[in-house]
């Protein structure tokens, strides 16, 4: 088992005032609350400075914290000297994070204040804490409906009292019509319940892998699509990707650089479908051959064009 | 010491249904009535109808109203900074997603 710093964690002095703490966790809090930061390390980093702030913001741990001494660095393999909490009664609870959430703490946590924790949450019946968790799934995935395994580590405490963990996995069916920003939610995989309660739901929210080429907004898929010059200028039918497989799309002339072309329908699939948007993007032949140079400057000779009119020059 | 097991399972999709009354909004999140009620007033979470007993709720509301509790919880904020919070985020989410579709094109054009 590592030792935590729980001082370094929260970026705080060892005689920092109560206040102080409180207001260093409330600072990092916005940073890395993970229902703010979407980053993936967001909340793991969220989880440290909890555990830490659990520790700290409560007299009575920060005291027995203190008192195992300061000779420890920071991921030093750690065992709690016998009786290292004599004289301290933990009375837990308080406005502070729930035992469900407390279980996703460090080892350090649960060996120096998980006995208290559990044998103050054994006496009612409630309805267990929900879980979530984040899945991702490719955008063709949401026209297709798409199977996920996922590994959950839940903390169980057995009949004689220890805590183990046990892993469970499960094979998610996921409905086609999803978008990013939904739940999906799982009847009854999420904590256990106290006493005779329920056990807590799992929700997952689904969050699309990013695509070499397709982009979502809500329920609209938009495309940017590449075209030659001259079949922007003079129109006609090109092929276009889109999940569903291979369209032909009809270019009209003149199609300026950014046009919008809306398939109506084509995005994801659902109650109310989105729509495809394809947005034109004109790409230029290099001019690296004879040959294209005089086609270019024949283009120069053949047409009156002055690209910067609008700019009066 | 780890168990190892498998199984199954069908999500469900949290829809927009309507399909809570108050009382249970309540109980599933372990909230007053009250603090519904400012919530409804902050509009953090939105819904139909006058009278709270006429207020329905969807799973939508539910996933709302525990990330307004965990910003409450976590942040220490009152109820007009959880709205004006996840006011921001919506704005912040929607730039996001223009300016990473901007930026897949190469170029930024208006």
């Amino acid at each position: 088992m590592d030792y935590k710093d729980y001082y370094a964690v929260l970026g705080v002095e060892k005689d920092a005032t109560q206040d102080e703490i409180k207001r260093a966790f409330r600072k990092l809090a916005r940073k890395y609350h993970p229902d703010i930061n979407k980053e993936e390390d967001a909340e793991k980093k969220f989880k440290e400075i909890s555990e830490a702030n659990e520790v700290l913001s409560d007299p009575e741990k920060r005291a027995a914290y203190d008192q195992l001494g300061t000779g420890y660095s920071p991921g030093q393999d750690f065992r709690p000297p016998p009786d290292w909490d004599a004289g301290f009664e933990f009375s837990g609870g308080g406005p502070g994070v729930s035992g469900a959430e407390q279980a996703a703490f460090s080892d350090f946590f649960e060996e120096l204040f998980g006995r208290a924790q559990r044998a103050q949450q054994a006496e009612f019946h409630a309805k267990g804490q929900d879980h979530h968790a984040k899945v991702l799934i490719d955008i063709v995935d949401a026209y297709k409906g798409a199977k996920r395994t996922i590994e959950l580590k839940l903390p169980k405490v057995t009949a004689d009292g220890h805590l183990i963990t046990e892993t469970r996995t499960l094979n998610v069916s996921i409905p086609k019509g999803v978008h990013a920003g939904q739940h999906i939610r799982l009847k009854g995989q999420g904590a256990p319940g106290s006493g005779k309660g329920d056990p807590g739901d799992l929700y997952m929210e689904i969050a699309f892998n990013s695509h070499p080429f397709y982009h979502v907004d809500g329920r609209d898929l938009y495309l940017n699509l590449p075209i030659a010059p001259w079949e922007a200028a003079l129109g006609g039918k090109v092929k276009a990707p889109t999940p569903e497989g291979v369209v032909d799309v009809t270019i009209p002339e003149n199609s300026a650089q950014g046009t919008k072309l809306r398939l109506k329908g084509r995005g994801i699939p659902g109650k109310q479908k989105g729509d495809l948007y394809i947005v034109l993007q004109i790409s230029l032949p290099l001019a690296d051959s004879e040959k294209a140079k005089n086609a270019y400057r024949e283009m120069a000779d053949e047409l009156d064009f002055n690209p910067r009119a609008k700019l009066d020059v | 010491m780890a168990k190892k097991e498998t199984s199954d399972a069908l999500g469900d999709l949290v829809t927009d249904k309507l399909e809570l009354n108050l009382e249970d909004l309540c109980m599933s999140c372990a909230i007053t009535q009250t603090e519904i009620t400012t919530y409804v007033e902050e509009g953090i979470i939105k819904v139909e109808g006058e009278e709270p007993a006429q207020w329905r709720f969807s799973r939508v509301n539910l996933m709302e109203v525990r990330r307004a509790q965990r910003l409450t919880r976590d942040l220490g904020l009152n109820p007009a900074g959880v709205a004006l919070a996840l006011d921001l985020m919506i704005e912040i989410e929607d730039l996001k997603c223009r300016l990473a579709h901007l930026e897949k094109d190469g170029t930024l054009h208006i």
